[in-house]
């Protein structure tokens, strides 16, 4: 008989998880899917002994074959590692310091969001495109020859773009092609990723725009807002990420899974105002949870300390959590906090956090809710590195008196304080004695203090005299997913 | 009259001789002409011509519109010691200090009047001599529940006597029908007599009934007449009698110069009329020189005018002696019974001064217990601590300011005082919602503002540096265990919403400061951010958001603006029990709870708005309340979790479970899951309204890691969900009471507007001696939006008047997409940005 209260251990092992897994590679083609060859080029030249291959869970089928081929060809030690704590599309440092490899491999999409820590590789999934299709599409859409475009594509179609140059370049002479680029010295690639130090010298003076590892160069009379963007690839983080960045730019896509194309337009004004809304609950919050989302995206130790001194100075409290792969319960246990900020790659910071009992908001928009000088305006950041001093998008933190104008809230409707007043303490102010407050005796300016008191239930009840004294007896054995007594009840 | 700050500052001193009143009346009704003519007699700083420039419509549109929307006015009035005597409460000195607030008349913004009714004791309430309508009605009533006393005057009798021609003792019929209607409201929704205010009904052998016409400048009460009379029935030759004397006197004739009746021959009055020979004395005595007055000048009887101007002692300025007609009647009758004067009298004779008022209003201001401290507001004391009432904000000149508007109730407050100043939400002994601020006062007259040192309990004042501090309305105190002063109950709510965009994406930000100026500067309009993004404006009907939105796009925000159509909000109920026990289960599959929802008996939910039944409320008393009203079963009603949504909406979790283990450890997490789905029910996230969720079981993990609110607060959700499609949803929508009034041939246009619109006629009636007709209906809000409808139906003659007033289930299933609850669904769905379509059952519903 199935026990209600338990599972048994074995269940979490065998425990299906619903992923559209992709139908084995055939053996003869996997060798040029995954550019083996390439990938043991890599690591002979750089005689890595220890290798850690990255899989996203879709591509998870054929790891065995191609880890069991690499290792045949290259002698090296590889190591498979699956179901990535974070988003797949980050690299997993952590994990693979876990064995200690000297390098990593990266399979499938990808946020292109540097990592420092280890050499490293992307292998991008050739998914099938039917070329012909999308220049159909693509000048069905822009009917106008000398329209000023900009070309985006999803990673796993970098393979295809090259047929895509050729044949529109001639047509649209103000088409304008991105390509992927790679921060970092230790990072290598195949062919279609370059990287960064090498391409920054050579056009000095034509403005280019480099983000979430697309460059591209544009005309040096016209601005991004003027130009309209085509993306290739599936409706997704990584398209929502474009527009919200763009978000003044006409956005057009084709789907080639579905070989179609459309014209992405309304929505993205009110995905903007959405997050509009999460900045003003943002600003209501008292109490904010800080959740580190990633551990490989580089300097996600430099944006916690900036997050944290924003909070404060706005007189909000906060706690940071560490939480890999981010649901609903998860997040429901932490009552007291009001709000939670996910660091982590832009495609992964843009939840949509209607289930969430309490909003998910990017660090850009905590510093606009917690930084008068930081205004909404039309940018939007959706990489926390460029909040970074140095970075693109850095403002710099107002001095303390800039936050005295308190302010109403337009989701209450009450007053909201934006900061720390120092004149409401009054013990503060001089060092005479003073009248202790009678009515209130304990202080309530913890804020898990204050929502303790503030709760029905604070933990266990005494009940002094109501209990029976019983001589002490045999407890439970085990963990508290299921205790070893507990599957015959 | 013009007066020094020092003067001003004097008089407020004496608070026996202070009358802080408001003007309340129907649109149109005349308000702001009659307090015109109040203003030019005793305006402190400047004075206009009464019945031309309106001195009180201080904003254009307000002119243009003949609306009034906001201002106070002071003013000075020094009675005669033959008046005085009729005072009947403290007096010191003869000078009065009358502190008068004018509010609009559309009932769109009878919030505002809750503002102006909040500061003043008194008000003059001022009716067409046609009839009292809905406006009136429910601000006198607002004004009986907050203990305000009121003076009537009857507006607009020369339209009576010119226009419509009534006979007298006909206009004495509609007189004394309309002062039984007052009554009526005054008796339903007052105190009974005896109550702590004293008589408060009104009675013009009183002297607390004015008749007259603010048009023409003229108005008198019994007092008037009673005095002229008991002068000429003074024999020669008697000493001349005390003040006192004289009072009783003039006091006693008026007792017999309403209802009685009088031998016209002789003079005599008699209680009954045996042979149906004698006159009414009113009819006699008052309305007959007026009849005659009028009708020898609108005739051009000349010898006769010379004759009566004579023997009343009017005397006429060269110029108006040549006027003929119309004009000439203005001006004698401006001579002979002046507006003013008579008005004055009645404010200053009969309307309580904050002495008299603060001792019985106390108890319904004053949140905290009846005999600290800060209660002694009751004595109106100025030696005592500071308490204050901030009932409104005034936008200032400087953009983005305001004065704060209020009424200091004890104690004095003065520039550069360090007070405390407390938000609604503020609970003494915390610390939210409070600050510690100095602040400035000022005095506040019309459009001028003048610094002011202190002002002293008893009077109106402006603040400056409190704005920053409050939403809308607070209490400023210096006392450090004071509690709040009751924060104001409005009449209507704001159900009407318009979601507004900036022209310009970048100018967000201002628009979003624009927002949080409205909402300062109106005391009942919401602003707010949806979560779809969507900036809302809420207010409570489609003038009073016109006006909102035309503030918001041209002062506070000062950006263009893209506005949509009105859009009304709904609320989620449900129509019988759920037909099964619905269960859901954790994420972890360890915790089970099985719910059970069913609607608010009939009724309840009204409880629960007004405050009857509410969350604050002791536990036995509640309990007791809802054994007896709604045969709750009293277990049952003990052990009510919460209301919601915030804590205290018209939706209530019970538990009914027995002997449940742990189940306190999940309270928490439960009533945060109840509170975030009534706030955002199933259908298409409106607020849920009505509903009782009971939770009839519960098993829970034994371990308390297990169950903690990650488990339960998503899984609570997903069972009222579950309860909630179960039984029966339906969607609610709000309900006008609207009140058409039209001329008898524009009766069938206003009809078949209203039936084309799912209206519901309920009442209707000629209004006595007028051709004009009231037609009273139920219309569902989101038809009303029909002002342009109805004109070209009737030809323009039916003029419309809204109020909220009920929340109605819209008939229909909400899954058949082709009802009307269903189109409601999709559409709201589709605003929001959500999913479409009513998620199914099994999303929440799990098995066993």
């Amino acid at each position: 008989m199935a026990d209600p209260f338990s599972t048994s251990s074995e269940d979490v092992i065998q425990r299906l998880i619903d992923v559209p897994l992709n139908i084995a590679t055939a053996p003869d083609k996997l060798r040029e899917f995954y550019q083996i060859s390439e990938t043991c080029d890599f690591i002979i030249k750089h005689s890595y002994k220890k290798v850690a291959l990255q899989f996203p869970d879709n591509l998870l089928v054929d790891s065995v074959a191609v880890a069991a081929d690499i290792e045949r060809n290259t002698k090296a030690k590889v190591y498979i590692l699956g179901d990535t704590s974070y988003g797949s599309c980050c690299v997993d440092e952590v994990a693979a310091e876990h064995v200690a490899a000297d390098c990593i491999v990266h399979y499938g999409s990808s946020c292109l969001s540097p990592s420092k820590r280890l050499p490293l590789m992307y292998v991008f999934e050739k998914r099938p495109i039917n070329v012909e299709k999308c220049v159909t599409v693509f000048k069905e859409l822009y009917p106008d020859s000398q329209s000023h475009i900009i070309l985006l594509y999803d990673v796993n179609y970098v393979h295809a773009i090259g047929d895509l140059r050729t044949a529109l370049q001639t047509e649209y002479p103000n088409l304008i092609i991105s390509e992927l680029v790679c921060e970092g010295e230790t990072c290598y690639s195949h062919t279609h990723v370059k990287c960064r130090e090498s391409i920054s010298s050579d056009q000095e003076n034509n403005q280019f725009v480099y983000k979430f590892g697309r460059l591209f160069f544009l005309k040096s009379e016209l601005s991004v807002k003027e130009y309209s963007i085509f993306y290739i690839g599936q409706e997704g983080a990584t398209l929502t990420n474009f527009m919200m960045t763009w978000n003044r730019c006409t956005f057009c896509s084709f789907d080639p899974s579905t070989g179609t194309g459309r014209t992405e337009s309304v929505k993205i004004n009110r995905a903007l105002m959405k997050r509009y809304y999460s900045i003003e609950r943002a600003k209501d919050a008292g109490v904010v949870g800080i959740l580190v989302g990633t551990l490989g995206v580089a300097d996600y130790l430099s944006i916690i300390p900036q997050l944290k001194e924003a909070i404060h100075k706005a007189g909000k409290k906060c706690y940071m959590f560490a939480m890999g792969k981010l649901n609903v319960p998860k997040l429901a246990n932490f009552l007291e906090i009001d709000i939670f900020v996910l660091i982590a790659c832009p495609e992964n910071s843009l939840l949509d956090s209607s289930e969430f009992y309490k909003p998910i908001v990017t660090p850009f928009e905590m510093e606009v809710a917690c930084n008068p000088k930081r205004e909404w305006s039309e940018e939007y950041v959706t990489d926390f590195r460029h909040l970074l001093p140095g970075g693109q998008s850095h403002v710099p933190l107002a001095e303390l008196q800039d936050f005295s104008e308190a302010d109403v809230s337009l989701i209450s409707g009450d007053l909201r304080r934006q900061c720390l007043d120092p004149e409401s303490d009054q013990a503060s102010e001089s060092s005479s004695l003073v009248l202790r407050n009678q009515t209130m005796t304990v202080a309530n300016t913890n804020s898990a203090a204050s929502f303790l008191s503030g709760r029905s239930w604070q933990g266990l009840e005494k009940k002094l005299g109501e209990t029976p004294v019983v001589k002490a007896v045999e407890g439970r054995r085990g963990i508290a997913i299921a205790y070893e007594e507990e599957g015959t009840s | 009259v013009n007066f020094t700050i020092d003067q001003i500052r004097a008089i407020m001193d004496k608070k026996a001789n202070i009358r802080n009143m408001s003007v309340i009346a129907h649109v149109d009704h005349g308000k702001s002409t009659l307090t015109d003519s109040l203003v030019s007699k005793a305006g402190i700083i400047a004075s206009a011509r009464a019945g031309e420039t309106r001195f009180t419509d201080t904003r254009k549109d307000e002119q243009e519109r003949c609306i009034t929307i906001k201002s106070a006015i002071s003013m000075y009035y020094e009675l005669s010691n033959d008046d005085l005597a009729f005072i009947k409460q403290g007096k010191d000195g003869s000078g009065f200090l009358i502190n008068l607030i004018d509010s609009p008349g559309h009932v769109d913004f009878s919030s505002e009047v809750t503002a102006a009714l909040r500061v003043t004791d008194g008000a003059l309430v001022v009716v067409d001599c046609v009839s009292v309508c809905v406006q009136t009605e429910t601000v006198l009533r607002q004004a009986i529940a907050e203990r305000i006393k009121p003076v009537l005057m009857m507006n607009k009798m020369d339209r009576a006597l010119l226009e419509l021609q009534l006979e007298a003792e006909d206009l004495f019929q509609t007189f004394q029908r309309i002062i039984e209607n007052v009554n009526v409201i005054i008796a339903t929704y007052g105190e009974l007599q005896g109550g702590p205010m004293g008589d408060i009904e009104i009675d013009p052998i009183k002297g607390t009934v004015g008749f007259g016409s603010g048009l023409h400048g003229w108005a008198f009460t019994l007092k008037q007449f009673a005095e002229t009379y008991a002068k000429k029935f003074v024999k020669p030759g008697e000493a001349e009698p005390t003040s006192e004397e004289k009072a009783k006197k003039v006091e006693d004739l008026m007792k017999k110069m309403w209802g009685d009746w009088c031998d016209p021959s002789t003079g005599k009055f008699s209680k009954t009329n045996p042979d149906g020979k004698f006159v009414r004395s009113f009819v006699f005595f008052v309305l007959d020189p007026i009849y005659k007055m009028f009708d020898a000048i609108m005739n051009f009887k000349k010898e006769e005018i010379a004759k009566m101007i004579d023997k009343l002692n009017i005397k006429l300025d060269s110029e108006d002696k040549d006027k003929e007609g119309k004009p000439l009647l203005k001006a004698v009758m401006r001579r002979w019974l002046p507006a003013g004067e008579a008005l004055l009298q009645m404010i200053t004779i009969h309307l309580p001064s904050p002495v008299t008022a603060q001792k019985y209003r106390c108890e319904l201001l004053y949140e905290g217990p009846n005999d600290d401290e800060a209660a002694m507001i009751k004595n109106c004391d100025p030696k005592a601590p500071l308490m204050m009432y901030i009932s409104k904000m005034v936008p200032t000149s400087d953009k983005g300011r305001f004065f704060a508007f209020g009424r200091v109730f004890s104690g004095i407050v003065s520039t550069g005082q360090k007070v405390r100043i407390m938000g609604p939400n503020y609970v003494p002994g915390k610390k939210e919602d409070l600050y510690l601020k100095p602040i400035q006062t000022i005095l506040m007259m019309g459009r001028y503002t003048e610094p002011i040192e202190d002002v002293p309990c008893g009077n109106i004042v402006g603040l400056v540096g409190v704005d920053q501090f409050l939403v809308k309305t607070g209490t400023i105190s210096t006392f450090e265990h004071a509690h709040n002063l009751k924060v104001m109950k409005f009449s209507v709510s704001p159900v009407v919403r318009v979601a507004v965009e900036a022209k310009n994406p970048s100018d967000l930000p201002k628009l979003v400061e624009g927002l949080k100026r409205l909402s300062k500067s109106d005391p009942m309009v919401q602003c707010i951010i949806e979560e779809s993004g969507e900036h809302i404006v809420a207010g409570a009907g489609e003038l009073h958001l016109e006006i909102c939105l035309k503030d918001l796009e041209e002062d506070h925000a000062g950006i263009p603006l893209k506005k949509s159509n009105p859009v009304v909000s709904y609320r989620e109920t449900v129509q019988s029990e759920s037909t099964q026990t619905c269960l859901s289960k954790s994420p972890n599959k360890h915790n089970r709870l099985f719910m059970k929802a069913r609607p608010l008996e009939e009724g309840l939910p009204e409880d629960i708005d007004k405050g009857e039944v509410s969350s604050r409320q002791e536990l036995k008393i509640r309990a007791r309340y809802l054994a007896d009203k709604y045969e709750w079963d009293v277990g049952e009603a003990r052990k009510i979790w919460c209301f919601g949504p915030d804590g205290t909406g018209p939706n209530i979790l019970v538990d009914v479970t027995k002997g449940v283990q742990y189940l306190n450890e999940i309270k928490d997490s439960v009533v945060a899951g109840f509170q975030w789905a009534s706030k955002e029910g199933v259908l298409c996230e409106e607020n849920m309204r009505g509903i009782r969720f009971d939770i009839h079981d519960v098993t829970l993990h034994t371990d308390a890691i297990h169950r903690g609110g990650g488990q339960i607060i998503p899984t609570a959700r997903r069972v009222l969900y579950a309860c909630q499609l179960t039984a029966n949803p339906r969607i609610m929508e709000p309900v006008y009471l609207v009140e058409i009034s039209c001329p008898s041939d524009a009766i069938g246009g206003s009809y078949s507007v209203l039936t084309r619109r799912r209206g519901i006629v309920f009442e209707e009636g000629n209004i006595t001696g007028t051709p004009m007709h009231v037609v009273k209906a139920y219309l569902p809000v989101n038809e009303s939006f029909f002002t342009a409808d109805l004109r070209s139906n009737t030809g323009g003659q039916a003029f419309p008047q809204c109020v909220f007033d009920h929340w109605k289930i819209l008939d229909g299933n909400p899954f058949d997409t082709a009802s009307k609850p269903g189109q409601v669904v999709t559409e709201t769905r589709k605003r929001k940005g959500i999913k479409e379509g009513i998620p199914p059952l099994d999303n929440y519903l799990d098995k066993l």
